[in-house]
């Protein structure tokens, strides 16, 4: 309960903070609708050379990101760790919040949260509607819950992989630069995973479980009854990756207090 | 001269000293390689070519320009406007040497590391696992080098003028974000342009992304043979030149600027 | 009733050192030479209730360590602290609800949002109830005089207005204990003053303990009695400062301006067996005498029956140069 009005109460502060620079909410929307177009673009180029991608049309493709872009605006919104090291280690913010009597974790989160990359979600949800209506795909009434539910399981898988990149920075002393290139990595989720190589497969599926954020899920609702029991494993998949994430920040934070910076 | 190599050592200093960077580095490159050869693969689905492309010529394609990419990719338009916004601009200013040709040189000294050291190695893992197909001919090679040079160069230059340009605006995030992905999207990184259609290829012409990745990579595939390379080269040689000119006027506006606004 | 103890504290990193040159750099590469700094090396002390203590050292003497490790941001290698009758180290979120911290060079403060929206998420933070808050911060915003500024950004405020809000803001939960590290670093001597006084009136008002750490000795004189010394590690001083002052003093200087211009050496030859340096001032009527600790009376008596003066100033080391002084002799003595 404490930790939900310590929540309510940042949100207000981050909308104040927000208004005042109006003008870079709608250029980072713009910058983010770009990069979403320049997948967009990639898929298809490349379907207007070829109708099939071992056996996946255009339209159930265009689906697969339309859904992967859901939880991604979720994540994006809410573990905004890019510069974590930099900005908490090298300059020394992380004492302040040590000092704070609050979970060091969700104070980080509540600082550096950007709720505008929400905005994120509409182009995938216009896609998914649109592409879903091209394709007839069934819709009921549960459907709407077991949405929440992927979706959920797929903001805790890439917050999972992303806090435990950031627990490095406690234990090194470098400025890491492997979060840009697991994000080219968590692209792979989006494309069918049978067209990979087993251990590549392997690696999307319980290593950097991304294929639980694009392919898995995206396939319920295409109904591919053949992922079915991965689809429904994401909640299982994202709750446990979550978990072992916030065990590795905890054992972070107690090695930089053994250590200092 | 002495002062620019030294400036390179440093660099080259500061980035060895990142040695998780440095690991995790090769093996990213590795797995994002090898997803991309699956990836095209399936694409291909068995046709022996597309646009005139192999799939083996594709996976050398994609492979290159990634490492390519590493070695003209810097992030000096963000570091410029960086600079600009503490301050410190006005303090580099009065130091003995060129600004922006000291950033250039700072950005051909990490390109170097990372092409040595990170992508090269890479490539060598990739090649075990992966049919890359390279070129036999010193004279392909030797035009690679040269093109990938351009490349930095050109790359270098967008990226100097995004950062002037952060003089006369105030908050640019959006901006060089935006310049990003065009670039990833029209020098041909994630796409070579002959997948494009017609009507977007003709446009492409006019803009100087191409010649940052489309036409090394076309190079070293050996798509662009004999004319064909040699024009690729003599335009990268252009777009060299040309934005020379926006670059210096923008430089001598900024400065000005910062004379009479102090920053 | 102590608030800190600390027995016989120690702390050490393992520090990576880089070999020289490119190849080194490489050779970094596979293997790492470390070497076990002792940032505090075996510290004991205790702080009563309502003491302002400063802790002072040069910079790398442990300063910062310590007060991290009071905290409870970071662990000690060895040694027993107790804060506020607990181990800041265990219980960490139930701990730092009793202590205030404020970082002279780093912002507890939301750049872009007024001060006192600032103060309603920490007021949250900490969980002060309504009542407590109004009465409490009331008072504080009074003392600090900062009632004019809270609604403006933080980034419109000037370094000065900055400090006084951050020291609101640490104060919000009341804590009995508030930690200060460099807290008038950078400010102009009007704020200074301004922010030692609020300290003095926060001291007596509320009793509230301060540990501080600071390079500017003037904070030291106006807020402390008692002093920590540090150095490489291990406290070198812990007693008032008065009594710092009188082992350390190192005697008077007493600057004598004589009617007619004057010479060294009859001077010299007056005060002989008194231990006296001569210098010249910067007139050559003006003379001054460095003499040791009690020996004024005499020196001036002496003076004063042989030569006519236009006027006597006796001047005393200050504490700047007194802790100047010790650390260049490295030591304490007796």
């Amino acid at each position: 309960m404490f930790y939900v009005s310590v929540f309510v109460q940042y949100m207000g502060q981050y909308m104040k903070t927000k208004l005042q620079y109006r003008a870079d909410l709608f250029v980072e929307w713009l910058s983010d609708l770009m990069a979403q177009a320049v997948n967009l673009i990639f898929l298809l180029v490349v379907f207007s050379h070829t109708p099939l991608l071992h056996g996946w049309s255009r339209d159930e493709m265009l689906f697969i990101y339309g859904f992967f872009l859901v939880p991604y605006a979720v994540f994006a919104a809410f573990f905004n760790l890019w510069d974590f090291n930099e900005r908490y280690i090298v300059q020394g913010e992380m004492d302040r919040v040590l000092t704070r009597p609050v979970h060091s974790l969700f104070q980080i989160i509540l600082e550096r949260m950007e709720l505008e990359s929400l905005l994120g979600a509409v182009p995938g949800l216009v896609i998914m509607v649109y592409v879903g209506s091209r394709l007839s795909l069934s819709f009921h009434w549960y459907d709407a819950l077991m949405f929440i539910l992927l979706v959920v399981g797929g903001v805790l898988i890439y917050a999972g992989i992303f806090i435990s990149l950031a627990t490095i920075s406690f234990f090194a002393d470098a400025r890491t630069s492997i979060m840009p290139m697991m994000y080219n990595i968590s692209s792979y989720g989006r494309y069918p995973v049978d067209i990979y190589h087993r251990v590549i497969r392997y690696i999307l599926t319980w290593v950097l479980p991304f294929a639980f954020v694009g392919v898995y899920p995206a396939s319920y609702f295409l109904r591919k009854e053949e992922w079915y029991g991965y689809a429904f494993f994401t909640p299982v998949v994202g709750a446990l990756f979550f978990a072992i994430a916030v065990m590795l920040w905890n054992a972070g934070v107690r090695w930089y207090r053994g250590t200092g910076s | 001269m002495d002062k620019y190599m030294e400036m390179i050592r440093i660099r080259f200093l500061m980035m060895l000293a990142y040695r998780t960077n440095y690991y995790t580095g090769i093996l990213i490159y590795a797995i994002n390689i090898a997803a991309y050869y699956f990836l095209w693969s399936a694409v291909y689905g068995g046709r022996p070519s597309m646009q005139g492309m192999s799939l083996e010529q594709m996976t050398t394609y994609v492979a290159i320009s990634w490492l390519a990419r590493a070695f003209y990719f810097n992030n000096l338009d963000r570091e410029i406007a960086m600079e600009i916004r503490d301050g410190k601009v006005a303090v580099e200013l009065i130091r003995p040497y060129s600004y922006l040709g000291m950033k250039a040189v700072q950005g051909l000294g990490e390109g170097l590391f990372r092409l040595f050291f990170l992508s090269l190695p890479g490539l060598l893992v990739v090649s075990l696992f992966l049919p890359l197909q390279f070129p036999e001919h010193a004279k392909t090679w030797f035009a690679f080098a040269l093109s990938l040079l351009f490349s930095f160069i050109i790359f270098s230059e967008l990226n100097l003028l995004a950062g002037v340009v952060t003089f006369f605006t105030f908050r640019n995030e959006g901006l060089l974000r935006a310049k990003r992905f065009i670039i990833d999207l029209f020098s041909g990184l994630i796409l070579p342009l002959s997948f494009y259609p017609d009507w977007a290829q003709r446009w492409m012409h006019y803009f100087p992304f191409q010649a940052i990745s489309y036409i090394p990579s076309m190079i070293v595939t050996e798509s662009f043979q004999g004319a064909a390379a040699r024009d690729g080269l003599l335009m990268q040689a252009a777009w060299c030149i040309a934005l020379l000119f926006p670059l210096g006027w923008l430089w001598r506006a900024a400065k000005r600027r910062l004379v009479v606004q102090g920053g | 009733m102590n608030i800190i103890e600390v027995e016989q504290l120690r702390k050490e990193f393992k520090v990576h050192r880089s070999r020289s040159g490119l190849v080194g750099a490489f050779r970094d590469l596979w293997t790492r030479r470390y070497t076990t700094v002792r940032a505090v090396d075996g510290i004991s002390f205790a702080v009563k209730r309502g003491e302002i203590v400063g802790y002072i050292g040069e910079n790398g003497a442990g300063k910062s360590t310590t007060i991290k490790m009071l905290t409870g941001i970071l662990t000690p290698t060895s040694g027993r602290i107790v804060v506020n009758g607990m181990n800041p180290h265990q219980e960490r979120e139930k701990f730092v609800r009793t202590i205030g911290v404020v970082f002279g060079q780093r912002s507890q403060l939301w750049w872009d949002i007024a001060v006192q929206e600032s103060f309603r998420l920490l007021k949250k933070v900490y969980r002060v109830p309504d009542e407590q808050y109004d009465r409490h911060m009331g008072e504080v915003i009074e003392m600090l005089e900062i009632g004019s500024l809270l609604d403006k950004p933080v980034r419109k405020l000037s370094l000065g207005q900055r400090m006084r809000c951050e020291l609101a803001a640490a104060l919000i939960h009341n804590p009995p204990l508030l930690f200060l590290d460099e807290p008038t670093i950078g400010l102009d001597v009007l704020v200074k003053l301004n922010i030692r006084q609020f300290l003095k009136q926060l001291n007596e008002r509320y009793g509230t303990t301060i540990l501080l750490t600071t390079h500017d000795m003037s904070d030291i004189e106006a807020l402390c009695e008692r002093v920590i010394m540090l150095d490489e590690g291990k406290i070198i001083y812990d007693g008032s400062l008065e009594t710092l002052k009188e082992k350390w003093g190192q005697g008077k200087r007493v600057a004598f301006t004589f009617a007619e211009a004057t010479a060294a050496p009859p001077l010299q030859e007056l005060t002989v067996g008194l231990d006296v340096v001569w210098k010249k001032g910067e007139q050559p009527n003006i003379w001054v005498a460095h003499v040791p600790s009690g020996g004024v009376p005499e020196v001036v008596s002496r003076v004063a029956a042989r030569y006519p003066l236009q006027d006597i100033r006796i001047y005393e080391a200050s504490t700047e140069e007194i802790v100047r002084h010790i650390y260049e002799e490295g030591a304490v003595h007796g």
